[in-house]
């Protein structure tokens, strides 16, 4: 019952400082939308076929251009799982909040070692599995939340977004949230500077967004990428909430909502057994 | 709470070169020695928060590296370091103490109530930490080690950086948790006057190790009476003939810098007796001083150093240097 506690209190302040810092939580919301607003709509309009008639060469006869704009859209709705580019990649970046938000959480545990709170955690009774389960939980809580309003903000820029599968859509993004808020959690434990850290977040996020498919289709990328992709939770993630939001199903051809549910199960579980470990040993040297 | 030939070696620095002492029931034990001397290397073993490299800490019965969890429960510690959640509220800070330790409801929060009010931070609870003056941060951080009600109570450094009406307000309060509740307090300080003061019984830490212990009487009645420190143009002579010379000296010895400790019973007799034996040998005397003998004095007789002037040298393990930190 006191492990419980430990557990609740932990969240507890996650949350709560998230909610005392909100002008942070507008930074949060406004980078994903960026990336929304200028690349969804900037490379939206050129995958649309109604520009094709402008193209000088083509002749200009009615049925050989309906033909082609048939073909071409037909050709990109196949690309981007039947839906617009928007749409597609509007659902990636719903995801891409999520996983930038989770892995970045984890530098909250610097913060707490450089004013001292990470060793008031430490002497604590509870167990420290149960105290940094608390910390990952709570955070995945926040990256959640937002990314449920991203959702909510797509909807102005396309309306193939469908909201009733919202909620499943959400589970998965909780999964994926405690899995890599467990790894960046446990990776920050092991440094001391914020610079450290931050280093490896920009190694590692960059290359792991852009081999998930959030902004191109998996199915077209070079080989060897596709391999890596596979290795990427992150594409499993992409695959299932794009599935859920968009009613697209682009990805490999074994890929379906409920091997993505398994696959990021499995890798979640593993990143809170790996960041629980560390927490047990951690000590103040590291 | 026994400590038994306690060592702790960084990569590169020994910080506690086997100490041993053990500390009573419902006594105040100070650990009084300068910056680097390694008291909070070993009240950090204590906390359970570094692994010994040698030697045994029992706490309350139970073993700091086999028993950590159990250790935990017992104590209740205030860091040197500020260890408070700045954004949140002073109230929300115990709160997740509390919880944290098992304590919930009504009786978590009346606790805090109680123990905020003791502290007199009970106008503040709702206030963010990152408010609160150095004083403020420090009464509640003494108000939450208590609130799980710890049989032993850690203090480390509990005055450090305050001025000087916020010491005497801590120092009221260690005095009434004695008083009050017959609390065990170990602490540390590199304030004398704070370990004569509060504690009971003081071991004086130096270097990793520690050079005398008792109670402040103990310790200075091994200096005697009176000190008087000569510093003398040269000692080529030998400073067991000068020794010779000043032979109704209870001790004789050397200090650094041509100075010369002198233990006598009565400092008013004994200058000019120093002065007349000096003239008559050929000694030049360039400098005469004599103090009742206080912790200082302790220190500087046990080290040749006066405790306000030892170095900082604050072990800074080094290790894995590729890491970015």
């Amino acid at each position: 019952m006191s492990a419980f506690n430990a557990f609740t209190a932990m969240m507890y302040r996650q949350l709560k400082r998230w909610w005392n810092a909100r002008s942070r939580v507008i930074m949060t919301i406004l980078n994903p939308l960026i990336w929304m607003v200028f690349l969804g709509l900037g490379w939206g309009s050129i995958f649309n076929p109604q520009n094709i008639p402008s193209i000088p060469g083509i002749p200009n006869i009615p049925n050989i251009v309906e033909m082609l704009k048939s073909a071409i859209d037909n050709y990109f709705k196949q690309l981007f799982g039947g839906v617009g580019y928007v749409a597609f990649m509007l659902t990636g970046v719903v995801v891409m909040t999520a996983f930038m938000g989770s892995f970045i959480s984890g530098i909250s545990v610097i913060w707490d070692k450089q004013f001292g709170f990470l060793k008031e955690t430490l002497v604590a009774p509870a167990p420290r599995s149960v105290v940094i389960l608390g910390r990952i939980v709570g955070d995945s809580i926040v990256t959640t939340i937002q990314s449920l309003v991203i959702v909510m903000l797509s909807t102005i820029l396309t309306n193939e977004i469908n909201l009733v599968n919202t909620p499943l859509a959400m589970c998965y993004i909780f999964i994926m949230s405690l899995g890599f808020t467990s790894l960046g959690t446990a990776i920050s434990l092991k440094f001391r500077s914020m610079e450290g850290f931050q280093m490896v977040v920009n190694l590692m996020t960059m290359p792991l967004v852009f081999m998930s498919g959030v902004f191109y289709p998996v199915t077209t990328m070079p080989e060897w990428m596709k391999l890596l992709s596979k290795f990427n939770p992150l594409t499993y993630s992409v695959h299932a909430v794009r599935y859920w939001l968009a009613n697209a199903d682009v990805g490999f051809e074994y890929m379906d909502p409920l091997t993505d549910l398994t696959i990021l199960t499995m890798f979640t579980v593993a990143m809170m057994i790996i960041a629980m470990k560390t927490f047990e040993k951690t000590t103040l040297e590291d | 709470m026994v400590v038994e030939d306690l060592v702790k070696r960084f990569k590169d620095v020994v910080a506690v070169n086997g100490i041993s002492f053990c500390i009573k029931r419902e006594e105040i034990f100070a650990l009084l020695g300068p910056n680097g001397a390694g008291k909070t290397t070993t009240i950090h073993i204590i906390a359970t928060l570094l692994k010994p490299t040698k030697g045994r800490v029992l706490v309350a019965g139970y073993d700091v590296v086999r028993e950590a969890d159990k250790v935990r429960k017992k104590i209740g510690i205030v860091f040197q370091d500020p260890s408070l959640d700045n954004q949140l509220t002073g109230y929300d800070n115990m709160y997740i103490h509390g919880k944290l330790y098992g304590l919930k409801g009504r009786e978590l929060h009346e606790k805090i109530m109680k123990l905020l009010d003791l502290v007199e931070l009970k106008d503040f609870a709702h206030k963010k930490v990152m408010y609160y003056s150095g004083g403020m941060r420090r009464r509640l951080e003494i108000a939450r080690s208590l609130l799980h009600e710890p049989e032993i109570l850690v203090l480390d450094e509990p005055t450090i950086g305050l001025d000087p009406q916020s010491r005497a307000r801590i120092w009221d309060y260690i005095k009434y948790l004695k008083k009050e509740f017959s609390m065990t307090i170990l602490m540390t300080t590199h304030y004398m006057d704070e370990a004569e003061e509060l504690a009971d019984r003081i071991a004086i830490m130096d270097k990793g190790k520690i050079l005398a212990m008792g109670t402040a009487d103990q310790l200075k009645s091994m200096l005697g009476q009176d000190v008087v420190y000569v510093t003398v143009d040269n000692m080529n002579s030998g400073i067991n003939n000068i020794c010779n010379m000043f032979s109704f000296a209870k001790i004789c010895k050397a200090l650094g810098g041509n100075r010369l400790e002198l233990v006598v019973d009565n400092a008013t007799k004994a200058l000019p007796e120093i002065f007349h034996i000096a003239g008559s040998k050929g000694l030049k005397i360039t400098e005469v001083s004599y103090r009742r003998p206080t912790l200082n004095e302790v220190f500087l007789h046990l080290t040749g150093r006066e405790l306000r002037d030892s170095p900082e040298s604050h072990p800074i393990p080094r290790k894995r240097m590729v890491r970015f930190r």
